[in-house]
């Protein structure tokens, strides 16, 4: 293929993907009753208004519970599952691996809206508590699976190697499969963080009186424009993608110094 | 401890949690479908009111338009990811993992963010895109915004990595050397393509079309947020049912009709798929 059409291709490609988030910006950096770009003045108002809210930091502080939560959870459960997805051989596995897989190729909002039953027949109030529950069916086997791929390049006959070398089977654990499942945790847990921090279909049915941003920002857009609205959009956007950064360039760092 | 036994107890908590958080509440949903209209109770009779309801009460339309949204968008979505994804592979290297990742962020960008995003590009007058153009070229156009239209591209703009990344893997499956050897026995483009990379790259491109057609069966914020009243998707009725209705028992039976067709593509393609080969990679 020619190499003009590829780097062309691929250059639309990322542009596409990248308008629509950067027309947030755009409308962030006035403040305006109505949209009109290009904007006469630029401000950055819409951000000293977003900060002097309370509601903001509530926002935040809701959908960071959860996500902290999710990502936790989903880490520790993620983390036995993959063992058993891919570390040992069983009978059962391959109708386990499919079954782990299956919430994934479901149905979001129906999958919100099953959840928000569930708990009115066991009688339970939603909350952000509920919707911690509620993104761990759908994150959980996504963890599973991503520490799994983790796993697959794992050479069981280390551990017996250690345990013959006279290791316990705690050490074993510390010392060998950990270092090694390391990687695929740390990217588990990010997974499962950024994930849960901008979910909205599940999040819609199962919070209750609670609200994350993807949320409010989904309420928000559908009824009214207000420059204040992009401006949280960005900063909750933000901060997740630059916690996603960091932490890649963290495991590549620790990867170098490894390898 | 046996190998077999330490696989089923590590196996344990994440089948219990499944089985808790994703099958009871099917069942229930499925249960609450079978009872009386407008009712609270889950003890009653069981009646298949709902069903054929559902098949008779002008719940027609909404199914239709998001099953064939979930079409439309998966096969837009296959051929713009088909040559990316070859793309990317070929590039390889340094380069290519920078491109991947960038393709990669939006996905963690909150639908509703990225939403918002394409109905502020596109929005009509003082727009992003109609804005600019007026300024710079003192061109004046429309907008796709509350169409059908603008709704079909925000689907396929909100999945088109979810066809992307399992592409990626399947593509990475077809090894170079087939290729030329296909080349070299005078196979054309069009030969190789359908009988060596597509074959080869199926176990990605099932994944991928899975997934999106999935999550777009679902779908309703790109239809609330680009679509104005111009379309009206399924999970859209079944909320109004649960909400405004106040009839749980229609709409459970609405979300089972969902969860079967679902299950009726799902089913088949995953049987279909070694996991362990497409993921050991």
């Amino acid at each position: 293929m020619p190499r003009l059409l590829r780097s062309l291709w691929l250059t639309l490609i990322l542009a596409l993907l990248y308008m629509p988030i950067l027309s947030v910006v755009l409308a962030s950096l006035a403040n305006t009753r109505y949209m009109r770009f290009p904007h006469r003045t630029w401000s950055v108002g819409a951000y000293t208004d977003t900060f002097s809210q309370q509601e903001t930091l509530t926002l935040h502080l809701v959908s960071l519970k959860v996500a902290l939560c999710v990502t936790l959870f989903s880490v520790i459960l993620g983390a036995l599952g993959a063992m058993a997805f891919a570390r040992y051989d069983w009978r059962g596995r391959s109708i386990y691996q499919k079954a782990v897989v299956l919430p994934i190729f479901f149905p979001q909002p129906v999958l919100g809206l099953a959840l928000l039953m569930f708990y009115s027949a066991l009688g339970i109030p939603p909350s952000w508590k509920t919707a911690i529950f509620a993104h761990m069916v759908w994150i959980l086997p996504i963890v599973t699976l991503v520490i799994s791929i983790r796993l697959f390049g794992y050479d069981p006959a280390q551990e017996d190697a250690a345990r013959d070398l006279g290791a316990s089977r705690w050490q074993v654990l510390r010392e060998v499969t950990l270092p090694h499942l390391a990687p695929g945790l740390i990217s588990g847990g990010l997974f499962a963080f950024l994930l849960s921090w901008s979910n909205l279909p599940l999040s819609i049915f199962t919070t209750g009186a609670d609200t994350t941003l993807p949320e409010w920002l989904f309420s928000r857009v559908a009824t009214n424009y207000a420059p204040v609205v992009s401006a949280i959009a960005v900063i909750g956007t933000f901060a997740s993608v630059i916690l996603g950064v960091l932490v890649l360039l963290g495991l590549r760092l620790s990867r170098a110094r490894a390898g | 401890m046996s190998p077999g036994r330490t696989g089923y107890l590590f196996a344990l908590p994440v089948a219990l949690f499944l089985l808790a958080g994703f099958a009871t509440p099917i069942g229930i949903v499925a249960w609450y479908s079978l009872m009386e209209p407008r009712t609270f109770a889950l003890t009653a009779e069981t009646t298949l009111t709902n069903y054929r309801a559902a098949f008779t009460e002008g719940y027609g339309p909404p199914f239709f338009w998001s099953i064939t949204g979930a079409v439309a968008t998966t096969l837009a979505c296959a051929l713009l990811a088909w040559p990316t994804a070859k793309m990317l592979h070929q590039l390889a290297g340094r380069g290519a993992a920078v491109l991947t990742g960038l393709i990669a962020v939006p996905i963690f960008v909150s639908e509703s963010v990225r939403l918002f995003g394409m109905s502020l590009f596109l929005m009509p007058g003082g727009g992003i895109l109609a804005g600019s153009l007026r300024a710079l070229f003192d061109v004046n156009i429309g907008t796709v915004l509350n169409t059908k239209l603008g709704v079909f591209l925000g689907m396929v703009y909100v999945h088109f990595p979810f066809m992307l990344f399992p592409l990626l893997l399947g593509v990475a499956l077809i090894p170079q050397d087939r290729r030329d050897a296909a080349r070299d026995l005078g196979a054309s483009r069009w030969q190789i393509l359908r009988e060596v990379e597509l074959p080869l790259a199926m176990p990605g491109l099932i994944i991928g079309a899975l997934l999106t057609f999935v999550l777009c069966v679902g779908a309703n914020a790109e239809a609330a947020i680009l679509g104005g009243q111009a379309i009206s998707v399924v999970t859209r009725a079944i909320e109004q049912r649960f909400s405004y209705a106040q009839d749980w028992p229609m709409g459970a039976a609405l979300t089972m009709l969902v969860v079967a067709v679902t299950a009726l593509v799902v089913f088949p393609a995953l049987a279909r798929i070694d996991l362990n080969k497409l993921i050991r990679r």
